[in-house]
C-alpha cells in the first residue's frame, strides 16, 4: 500500500496553531449578521444545519467505514418528529425538539440492528430500503404527516422569525453538537471505530465486537442526523417527504465526499463548497443539475480525497519534500 | 374478490413484472460482472422512452415507425452507455463502492437534466403499435393484446439472455470474467472489452424496456426515479448477478405491486421495501444468487 | 497445558481441510506448526481462534471449553494472534495502531470523553520499541516496510498481554537478514514476557532454530510431532516434506 492511494488522516489535536485557526473561525462566525445580508445569513443558517447533517453522516462513514445510502430517513425522523409534536399535537418547541434526536434514536436503533448484521454493499441497501420506507411511512400516513403536501405550519416561536436571532440559535445548537462528535471521534471509542474501519476482521481479534461498536456508530450517527432535521423543521417551519427520499441522501453523500471524509472537517468544507456552488450555478444557468453532476464526476476522477484530504496530502508532501 | 379481478391484477402485475424484468436483468448482469451498483440505470430507461418517443415523432406517418424506435432506441442508449463505461467507469473500478455510486448518481442528474433541456418538461405519449391494437377477452374480462405481447417479451429475452450467455463465445467470456477476473485476464481474455460489452448490454436492455412500455403509459421526467429503486429491489430479491433471479423478482414484485395497490393501496409501496429486508436479513445472496 | 486441541476436523463442501487434528500447547512452549501448502495450517489456526467453527473436535484453554466461540472472547482470554495476509490498520499510525489494541486491552475502548491522542504512550512507546519500531511511531501503518508491518502485527497482538500467541508466517516476505533478526526478537519477547508460542513457518531455519517441538501437517491430518532431532528422523517427514525427491 503506497502514500499515493491513501487519503492522509490530519490529526488536528490540540496544538495551539489549530486553536487559534478556530477561534478565528468562531469570531467570523458570531460576526456574519453583520456583514451578510438578509437572503445569505439565510444560506448560511442552512448551510450550518447541512454541516451538522454531514459530520453526522461521516461519524458512520468516514470513522467507522460503514457506507449508508439511507441517512435522510434519521433525517426526517428528527424532522417530522419536532414538526408533529408542535402542530398535531400542540407541545412546546423545546420537548419537541429534544424529543426529536431520543426518536432519531429508537428508530436508528431498530434499523441498525437489522442492518449491521450484513456488511458492505448488502449494509448498504439495506440502510437504502428502511429509509425509503421511512418515506413511504411519511408520504402515506396523511392523518399525522400530512402525506405529500407535507407540514406547513409548524408553530414556530415568533424569536425564530428574525434571521439573525435563527442563525445564533443555530450557531449555537449546531456547534455544541459539532463539539461533542469532536469529542467523541477523537476518544478511544473513536480510535476502536477507525480500527474498525480500516480492518474489521483484525480489531475482532483484539477483543472487540465489531457489530456491537458499528451499531453504536449506527445509532449516535442517526441521533445528531435527528436533531439536525428538528433543527431544519424549526428554521424552515416546515416538513416535507422528501427530506427522507434517496435523493437527500445521495446529497449528504456528496458533500462528504467533496470535502473528504477522512477528516473532520471534511463534511464542513464540502457543505461550503457544496452550497456556493449549487447557488452560483443556479444563478448562472437553470440547467444547474447538469452542471453539478459534472462537477461531482469530475471530482470523483481526479479528486478523490475531497478538497480538504487534497489539501492535507499537499501539506504533508511539501514538509516532508522540505525537510 | 372475484375471479376476474383476480386475473385482471395477476396479468397486470406480470406485464409490469416482464418490463421491469428488462430493466432489472440489465442491472443485475451489470452488477453481476462489473459489481457495479448502478443507479443511472433508471435513467437510461427513461432515456430510451424518450428516444423512443422521438423516433416516433420524426418518423410520424412511416409504417411501423414504433418498431423502428424500438430497434434504435436501445442502440442509442447501449451507445451511450459504452461511453459511460469506457470514460467515467474504467478509471473507478478499483475504487471503493462509495464512488462508483455517487458517479452513477452524478449521472442521474446529468442524464435527467439532458433530457429536460432535449424534450421538456410535459408529458408524452406513443400510439400503441400495429398489429398489437385493440383488446381482446380474456376471463370475462378486456385484456390490451398489447400487454399480452409485453408479458411474451419477458420470457423471450430471458432465453435470448441465456442462450447467449450460455451457448455463445461471448457468454463464456462473460461468465469467465465474471467468476473469476484475473484467471480471464491471465487466460486472454479482453477484459476491459468484456466489461464495455456487458454495461453496453445493459444499458441496451434499460432501453429496449424503455422504448416498450411507452405505449402503455407516458413518456415523462421522473420516470428514472420510479424506476431505479424498484429495479434494486427486484435484483436483491432475485440475487444480485442472476438472470433467473431477476426474471423471479419481478414477477414477485409486480404481482405484489398489483395486488398491494388493488388490497391496501396506502401500504403497497412499502411492501417491496420489506420483501428486500426480509431477504437481505434471511437469504443475502438472494433467492438465487450465489454468494460469491 | 495451556491449550489443548483435540480431534479438530473441518471440511468446506466435501473437501477435508483439517482432519482429526490434536495440537498442544504446554505453558512457555514454543511450537512449530509446519507442512507443504495447502495442508490446513492456517484453517488450524482460524478454528482455534474462532474464526471458523469446527466440525467436530474440542479446543481447551487453560481447561476451559472455547471451541466455536467468537474470536473477541478468545482474544480476552489471553490469546494474541497475527494473520498470515497482513492485517494492521494502514491509515493509523504506528502509535495508534498498538494504541487501538491497548484500548481494547485495557477495556477503555468505550470511553468517549477522553482525548485518545497521548493516551497510553508510555506503554505503546515500550511495545513498539519490544518490536523494534521505536522511532517510527508517527508512521502510518501502511507505509512501512514489509518487514516493519510484520513487526507491527506483533506488537498489536503483544498490547493484549497475551499468555498464547499464535503467528501466522511472522517471517514471510522478509529477506534472510530480516527473518534472523526477526526470530530472535520473537524469542526474546515470548521468554521475556513468558508467553507460549505456536507459530506456523515455512522458513526451516526458523523451525528448527527456535522451537521446542514440531507439529508435521499434511493433506490436513497431523502426522508427526515431537522435538526437532525426532521430527528429522521421522522417515515419513522426510519423504512428504523435508526431502522430497533426490535434488
Amino acid at each position: 500500500m503506497t502514500g499515493a492511494g491513501m487519503n492522509r488522516i490530519s490529526l488536528l489535536g490540540t496544538s495551539p496553531r489549530n486553536g487559534t485557526m478556530l477561534l478565528g473561525v468562531m469570531i467570523v462566525m458570531v460576526a456574519l449578521p453583520y456583514l451578510l445580508g438578509q437572503s445569505w445569513l439565510s444560506i448560511t443558517t442552512e448551510m450550518l444545519i447541512l454541516a451538522l447533517s454531514a459530520s453526522a453522516l461521516n461519524i458512520m462513514l468516514g470513522y467507522t467505514g460503514m457506507v449508508s445510502f439511507g441517512p435522510a430517513g434519521m433525517y426526517a425522523v428528527g424532522a417530522y418528529t419536532t414538526g408533529v409534536l408542535m402542530e398535531k399535537m400542540g407541545w412546546g418547541m423545546l420537548p419537541a425538539t429534544l424529543a426529536a434526536p431520543v426518536m432519531a434514536g429508537l428508530v436508528g436503533a431498530l434499523v441498525g440492528w437489522f442492518c449491521v448484521r450484513r456488511s458492505a454493499v448488502y449494509f448498504a441497501l439495506l440502510t437504502l430500503a428502511f429509509s425509503q420506507i421511512i418515506w413511504t411511512v411519511v408520504f402515506q400516513w396523511y392523518s399525522v404527516t400530512g402525506g405529500d403536501d407535507g407540514l406547513v405550519s409548524v408553530p414556530v416561536p415568533d424569536f425564530f422569525f428574525e434571521i439573525t436571532n435563527c442563525y445564533y440559535f443555530m450557531l449555537a445548537v449546531v456547534s455544541v453538537c459539532l463539539f461533542i462528535i469532536w469529542k467523541i471521534v477523537n476518544s478511544p471509542f473513536g480510535m476502536t471505530l477507525q480500527a474498525i474501519r480500516e480492518n474489521p476482521n483484525r480489531v475482532e481479534f483484539i477483543g472487540v465486537n465489531v457489530k456491537r461498536y458499528q451499531l453504536a456508530s449506527f445509532v449516535i450517527s442517526s441521533v445528531f442526523l435527528g436533531i439536525a432535521g428538528s433543527m431544519f423543521c424549526v428554521f424552515s417551519g416546515s416538513a416535507f417527504p422528501d427530506y427522507a427520499y434517496w435523493v437527500k441522501s445521495a446529497d449528504m453523500l456528496v458533500i462528504c465526499l467533496l470535502g473528504g471524509i477522512y477528516n473532520f472537517f471534511g463534511p464542513l468544507v464540502g457543505t461550503v463548497v457544496y452550497t456556493v456552488l449549487t447557488k452560483v450555478i443556479s444563478g448562472y444557468t437553470m440547467h444547474w443539475h447538469l452542471v453539478l453532476g459534472g462537477i461531482i464526476v469530475l471530482i470523483i476522477l481526479a479528486m478523490r480525497k475531497g478538497v480538504v484530504g487534497t489539501l492535507a496530502n499537499y501539506w504533508a508532501n511539501r514538509k516532508s519534500a522540505a525537510a | 374478490m372475484t375471479f376476474e379481478s383476480f386475473a385482471g391484477q395477476a396479468l397486470a402485475g406480470v406485464s409490469l413484472g416482464m418490463v421491469w424484468f428488462l430493466i432489472a436483468a440489465g442491472l443485475s448482469i451489470i452488477f453481476g460482472t462489473l459489481k457495479v451498483l448502478n443507479l443511472a440505470h433508471g435513467s437510461l430507461y427513461m432515456l430510451g422512452s424518450f428516444c423512443c418517443y422521438q423516433v416516433t415523432v420524426s418518423l410520424a406517418g412511416v409504417p411501423g415507425n414504433f418498431w423502428l424506435a424500438v430497434l434504435v432506441a436501445p442502440l442509442v442508449v447501449a451507445l451511450v452507455g459504452g461511453i459511460i463505461e469506457v470514460f467515467l467507469l474504467r478509471p473507478i473500478y478499483k475504487a471503493e463502492m462509495i464512488y462508483q455510486y455517487i458517479l452513477t448518481f452524478a449521472l442521474v442528474l446529468i442524464i435527467a437534466e439532458a433530457c429536460k433541456m432535449i424534450w421538456g418538461t410535459g408529458y408524452h405519449s406513443v400510439k400503441v403499435p400495429w398489429p398489437f391494437q385493440g383488446s381482446v377477452a380474456m376471463f370475462g374480462l378486456s385484456f390490451p393484446i398489447y400487454n399480452l405481447f409485453l408479458i411474451a417479451m419477458g420470457p423471450l429475452v430471458f432465453i435470448a439472455l441465456r442462450t447467449l450467455i450460455n451457448k455463445t463465445n461471448l457468454g463464456r467470456n462473460i461468465r469467465a470474467v465474471t467468476e473469476n477476473r484475473e484467471m480471464a485476464n491471465a487466460l486472454g481474455t479482453n477484459v476491459p472489452q468484456v466489461y464495455t460489452g456487458v454495461f453496453m448490454l445493459g444499458a441496451w436492455l434499460a432501453g429496449l424496456a424503455g422504448s416498450l412500455w411507452p405505449p402503455v403509459s407516458v413518456v415523462m421526467l421522473g420516470s428514472d426515479m420510479a424506476v431505479v429503486i424498484d429495479c434494486f429491489i427486484i435484483v436483491v430479491i432475485g440475487g444480485l448477478g442472476s438472470l433467473a433471479g431477476a426474471f423471479v423478482g419481478a414477477l414477485i414484485l409486480g404481482l405484489t405491486t398489483a395486488f398491494g395497490l388493488y388490497l391496501i393501496p396506502k401500504l403497497a409501496v412499502a411492501f417491496g421495501f420489506i420483501l428486500m429486508i426480509i431477504i437481505l436479513i434471511i437469504r443475502p445472496y438472494g433467492l438465487m444468487g450465489e454468494p460469491e | 497445558m495451556l491449550l489443548e486441541a483435540k480431534g479438530i476436523s473441518k471440511a468446506f463442501g466435501g473437501l477435508s481441510a483439517v482432519s482429526e487434528v490434536d495440537l498442544t500447547i504446554g505453558k512457555e512452549e514454543l511450537v512449530s506448526i509446519i507442512g507443504p501448502n495447502g495442508a490446513g495450517k492456517s484453517t488450524l489456526f482460524n478454528l482455534i481462534t474462532g474464526h471458523i467453527r469446527p466440525d467436530r473436535g474440542t479446543v481447551l484453554y487453560k481447561g476451559e471449553d472455547i471451541t466455536g466461540r467468537k474470536p473477541y472472547d478468545i482474544s480476552r482470554m489471553g490469546v494474541g494472534r497475527s494473520f498470515q495476509k497482513l492485517n494492521i490498520f494502514p491509515r493509523l499510525t504506528t502509535f495508534q495502531n498498538v494504541q487501538a489494541s491497548l484500548f481494547s486491552a485495557k477495556k477503555i475502548n468505550c470511553n468517549i470523553f477522553a482525548d485518545s491522542c497521548r493516551m497510553l504512550g508510555d506503554e505503546v512507546e515500550e511495545i513498539l520499541q519490544s518490536v523494534g519500531l521505536g522511532g517510527q511511531s508517527a508512521t502510518l501503518g501502511g507505509l512501512l516496510a514489509h518487514g516493519d508491518q510484520k513487526r507491527l502485527e506483533i506488537g498489536i497482538a503483544l498490547a493484549l498481554d497475551p499468555e498464547l500467541l499464535l503467528l501466522d508466517e511472522p517471517t514471510q516476505g522478509m529477506s534472510p537478514g530480516e527473518t534472523v533478526e526477526t526470530t530472535e526478537l520473537i524469542r526474546g519477547l515470548v521468554r521475556a514476557r513468558h508467553i507460549s508460542l505456536a507459530f506456523v513457518e515455512h522458513d526451516m531455519s526458523v523451525v528448527f532454530g527456535i522451537s521446542d517441538r514440531i507439529n508435521v501437517l499434511h493433506q490436513g491430518m497431523l502426522i508427526f510431532s515431537g522435538k526437532p532431532d525426532e521430527v528429522k528422523a521421522n522417515e515419513e517427514v522426510q519423504r512428504i516434506y523435508l526431502g522430497k525427491g533426490e535434488k
